[in-house]
């Protein structure tokens, strides 16, 4: 239908709102940011031309190079619990009884907390003087000391951050398994438990080759998500202790703003977004050749 | 569905067993799960309505010794008064989701339903800008606001919000009016109805659940969003919600932070979020799950 | 397109909705650390009606409505948030009561927002007439040609001879003059006489050294019981260019890369100071918690009444009187040391009031600066909320209000060796709490590495900060 030749302009004219939108305030502010990037800049002085300054500087920037490899590391630490934590509770809550529909649906509920006020909250929780956590573990008797959670060892502040960041967003990958699960048809199902295969049988057999594009799918979300990691990072260590777990995006954030540096700030943003894309060719890849 | 299927194989039986046996752990797992989840969010909300004296005590309550609203009183005048901020926020998630349906609904339905040259180019044109960090961006979108007199204002920053919300906006849209049977739009095309009619008479009733979608993130977002308010308010009459909080928690300092106003703060930034998601569960979930495993 | 697309724009999608339900609220005050607060740019004077209640879980003062005049004549004025908000109400009242025709809206900005904020104001030509600016980032804005030069308009005022010469040095830019005093901070070294005498050290002789400071920390931290002998910031780096910073310069040490070309960290001192504190840390005599320090609670350790001696600052008065209601205590105040006896020196921090170009309202702008300075203001107004004042002269110093505070009269001592660093990268290379400074100072007092090298490192840091 709407065949008509008149028919493209009038389409044209409806697309044109959006497309005015995004070219106006996403891709324009993108190409000045590439501009800006061979710029020095700092907001209260002209900007000047400096060409690949920017670039070179930021090869030999150690402080972006160690941000960026623990940011990596995040990734690689949280990813597989979001995964594998993610799909066990699919597992456990998609069948459609009510105490499970419950589970799912409070499980689903931090996701719907912005990240800032959920780390807030988890900094209170943290905290050695006021946090509950410390008076729990002491209460229970298994500390007698209270633990510096945040700020005071990488790898432990790592963990504590990984913990809350688990707790706020198991539910989004969950949810969608749930959905994934929900979608497999009956027949198969009903095919397996003819031939008497067990729960878990089921599970590796059917249910995950099944909902692999799903599983793929937020591996690719979780993997972004952790590489662009920031309000967690920038409320909850700050980079503490010594800068170890200062990321990528915490980076490019402090050069842009408190030090108004924001010519640098857009040449690590265009590094930065260069190595996501990287990421995301390689995930789509990979489920273009599992779907051939 | 469920994952037991209704007709019951011999399988089944033993199924059955070996359900029933662990239904109890099973429930108890549940529950202990909700308990862990739901914890945080129960103990800020339990520590906002402690005394400003019980709620900065070391060690510290799980459950307040007596109930009061000081902490909430301390919000309610902190700076230009909690009200101020409530409205800032409202108003800018609310203009967020005016933009953001008023830009998807036409742009979903030409995508849907016209014959676009190029069409395919121009939707990966409206969705790809999202792997860039919206945050790398704020710079030069400061810059361009700044020219055009939108730093400070509430219409700015739903702009921004409607731009970091318009790509999964745009995308639910447009699978809704693909959903949408085009036998509905035949009858009114031979009747001589305009696409404009047949936009608002036909289309728009049979995509309402998008559209509270599409609303429902949008506003989820603008409440939520920091950064961009952040970088584009500098007056603190046009502080939102999330920027007041976090410099109620800044403010302080000198003193040691005001834990009891910053989890009344905390608490009344989630239940917005929290009672608009328990209400509308369902758009909230098919939102997402749209299109992802079709 | 429909099967080919729909995986990879889904995907766009759902990285859009993690950052949807996201995006949520830094708080500029990480737990960590981005608070800039106490020291070299924070610490500002505390509110003066601390209940100790309140001390622990202070209460943001209500709304100084007179402040805030809604007159539609009113100059707009920003000034940053923190413990100064007391004294500048009091001032910005004081002037909207004498001048009801020009009064002015007094509105606050984060402190560790401050420098991005008045940029960003400054890009989008939406600058008040005047502002409350933390005299250390005044440098970074008067080279950027941002700021009135009142030179000519102020040669004539008798008052500007005697203003405090720290406030006047970062308020000159090429013998041309920016600003004027908002208020004073000026760190010193606080001890507590009571633990003094139980340590059986003489409670009126505060160490003149920092190896006398040393063994008398020694002492007093044996006393046991959560008690101890001194107090370093872990992660706080203004609390620390505000009280190490002196430690520091007293042991003829340079701290700041001035500008590019400059030589950051010159001197023994500063290895000397590293290694103190170091063993001081290592010797137990610091709280176990002062590593979490971010600022958030540096101003109410002295007041606990369980740290022999603390560097601080002349807020931290009033404060200690109000904390120790309910576990008096006797205090004193030096000046901080260094490593020969008898060399001190001190860091005078707290804001400039200056005009930021654009400004509508120069010359009404101007009288508010003047109105500042009077003998009036300053002994009914600073004094009165034992304040330092901004002006030196003995005159205004020798007031009714100080007597009866004789503590004050110690601290201002520290303004005849204070000092304020000057450099346009002052943030980043000091302030910031991820910055070369307080890293540096960290692994110092919480790693064994090689001192040597960690001070190269932060000099190398530095010097790259200071040619950008």
């Amino acid at each position: 239908m709407y065949a008509r030749p008149r028919s493209k302009l009038i389409g044209l004219l409806y697309l044109t709102p959006a497309l005015v939108f995004v070219t106006a305030f996403t891709a324009y502010p993108f190409v000045q940011m590439v501009w800006l990037s061979f710029n020095n800049w700092t907001l209260i002085t002209p900007p000047r031309f400096i060409g690949i300054n920017n670039f070179t500087r930021a090869l030999g920037d150690d402080q972006f190079w160690v941000s960026l490899g623990y940011t990596l590391e995040y990734t690689l630490l949280i990813t597989p619990i979001l995964m594998i934590g993610g799909y066990a509770l699919a597992l456990l809550v998609s069948p459609n009884t009510p105490l499970r529909r419950f589970t799912r649906a409070v499980i689903f509920i931090p996701v719907v907390i912005g990240l800032g006020v959920s780390s807030l909250l988890w900094v209170w929780l943290f905290d050695p003087r006021v946090g509950l956590i410390n008076q729990a573990l002491s209460d229970l008797g298994v500390i007698d000391e209270p633990i510096q959670w945040l700020g005071t060892d990488a790898w432990v502040s790592t963990w504590s951050i990984i913990l809350s960041v688990v707790w706020k967003v198991l539910g989004f990958g969950m949810i969608l398994f749930v959905a994934a699960i929900h979608a497999i048809p009956h027949e198969i199902n009903e095919a397996t438990m003819v031939d008497g295969a067990s729960f878990w049988q089921r599970t590796r057999r059917v249910t995950i080759p099944l909902t692999s594009p799903t599983i793929l799918l937020v591996t690719l979300i979780s993997v972004i998500g952790s590489l662009l990691a920031f309000d967690q990072f920038y409320i909850m260590t700050a980079g503490q202790p010594f800068n170890q777990t200062a990321t990528a995006v915490f980076y490019v954030y402090l050069n842009s703003f408190p030090y108004l540096k924001l010519g640098y700030g857009a040449a690590l943003s265009l590094i930065l977004a260069l190595i996501i894309l990287v990421f995301t060719i390689v995930q789509m890849s990979l489920t273009r050749r599992r779907r051939a | 569905m469920t994952a037991i299927p209704m007709r019951a194989p011999l399988s089944r039986v033993w199924w059955r067993v070996w359900a029933g046996r662990n239904r109890y752990l099973f429930g108890a797992v549940c529950l202990f799960i909700v308990a862990l989840m739901l914890a945080p969010i129960a103990l800020s909300m339990m520590a906002s309505v402690k005394s400003t004296a019980e709620a900065a005590a070391v060690p510290p309550t799980y459950i307040p010794g007596s109930l009061s609203l000081d902490s909430y009183e301390r919000l309610w005048t902190y700076q230009a008064g909690l009200p101020a901020y409530l409205f800032n926020s409202t108003a800018t998630a609310f203009m967020t989701i005016a933009f953001a349906l008023a830009l998807t609904i036409p742009a979903g339905y030409a995508l849907a339903r016209f014959p676009i040259p190029g069409k395919e180019l121009l939707f990966v044109y409206l969705l790809f800008a999202l792997i860039i960090p919206y945050q790398a961006l704020l710079t030069p979108i400061f810059l361009m606001f700044a020219q055009l007199k939108l730093t400070n204002t509430l219409v700015g920053l739903a702009i921004v919000h409607t731009a970091i919300q318009l790509p999964f906006s745009l995308y639910i849209m447009r699978n809704s009016f693909e959903a949408v049977p085009r036998e509905l739009e035949e009858a009114a095309v031979t009747d001589g109805a305009n696409s404009l009619q047949i936009l608002i008479r036909i289309c728009i009733p049979s995509v309402v659940p998008a559209i509270v979608t599409v609303a429902l993130f949008a506003f989820v977002t603008s409440w939520n969003e920091f950064l961009g308010a952040l970088v584009l308010m500098s007056k603190e009459s046009t502080f939102t919600l999330p920027l007041i909080l976090a410099s109620a928690r800044d403010e302080t300092s000198l003193g040691g932070t005001d834990w009891g106003m910053l989890q009344a703060g905390i608490t009344i930034s989630m239940i917005p979020c929290i009672g608009i998601y328990l209400l509308l569960q369902k758009y909230y979930v098919s939102g997402l799950t749209s299109g992802a495993v079709k | 397109m429909r099967t080919d697309l729909k995986l990879p724009a889904l995907a766009i999608v759902a990285v859009l909705m993690v950052g949807a339900c996201s995006s949520g609220t830094p708080s500029s005050s990480p737990g960590g650390a981005a608070s800039v607060a106490p020291g070299g740019s924070a610490p500002a004077s505390a509110p003066a009606s601390v209940a100790p209640s309140e001390a622990a879980a202070p209460t943001p003062e209500p709304a100084e409505a007179c402040a805030q005049s809604q007159d539609p004549n009113a100059m707009q004025m920003w000034e940053r948030s923190g413990g100064n908000k007391g004294m500048v109400d009091i001032l910005v009242c004081a002037w909207n009561a004498a001048n009801a025709a020009k009064p002015i809206n007094l509105s606050y900005i984060v402190h560790t927002e401050m420098v991005a904020k008045i940029a960003q104001g400054v890009a989008s030509g939406d600058v008040p007439d005047l502002m409350g600016m933390d005299l250390i980032y005044a440098p970074q804005f008067e080279n950027a040609d941002q700021l009135v030069d009142i030179t000519d308009q102020t040669k004539d005022w008798p008052e500007l001879a005697d203003v405090s010469p720290g406030h006047k040095t970062v308020a000159t830019f090429n013998d041309r003059l920016f600003g004027v005093p908002l208020y004073a901070d000026v760190s010193a070294l606080f001890y507590n006489k009571d633990l003094f005498t139980q340590a059986g050290l003489d409670p009126d002789k505060p160490p003149t050294s920092l190896a006398e400071l040393r063994t008398y920390a020694d002492a007093i931290t044996k006393l046991g019981d959560d008690i101890k002998g001194y107090y370093l910031p872990g992660n706080c780096a203004g609390c620390n260019i505000f009280t190490v910073g002196p430690l520091m310069w007293a042991s003829g040490a340079t701290i700041e890369a001035e500008k590019c070309g400059s030589e950051p960290l010159v001197g023994d001192g500063v290895k000397q100071v590293a290694q103190w504190a170091r063993e001081m840390v290592a010797a137990g005599n610091v709280p176990e918690g002062a590593r979490a320090e971010t600022g958030a609670t540096f101003a109410e350790q002295f007041g606990s009444g369980k740290l022999g001696m603390m560097g601080t600052g002349n807020f931290n008065i009033v404060l200690a009187r109000d904390q120790m209601k309910d576990h008096p205590f006797e205090f004193g105040i030096s000046l901080l040391p260094g490593v020969e006896a008898g060399k001190y020196a001190s860091f005078i921090g707290g804001d400039l009031v200056v005009i930021p170009k654009g400004s509508k309202r120069i010359d009404d702008a101007l009288a508010f600066m003047h109105y500042l300075l009077t003998d009036e203001s300053q002994v009914e107004l600073y004094a009165k909320a034992l304040n330092l004042t901004t002006r030196t002269d003995p005159k205004l110093t020798d007031n009714q209000y100080y007597a009866a505070e004789p503590l004050i009269a110690d601290v201002a001592k520290a303004l005849a060796v204070g000092r304020t660093p000057y450099t346009l990268t002052f943030f980043e290379q000091i302030n910031s709490p991820q910055g070369p400074w307080l890293q540096m100072l960290q692994k110092a007092y919480y790693t064994d590495e090689d001192l040597d090298a960690v001070i190269n490192k932060a000099k190398d840091d530095m010097k790259a900060i200071s040619c950008t």
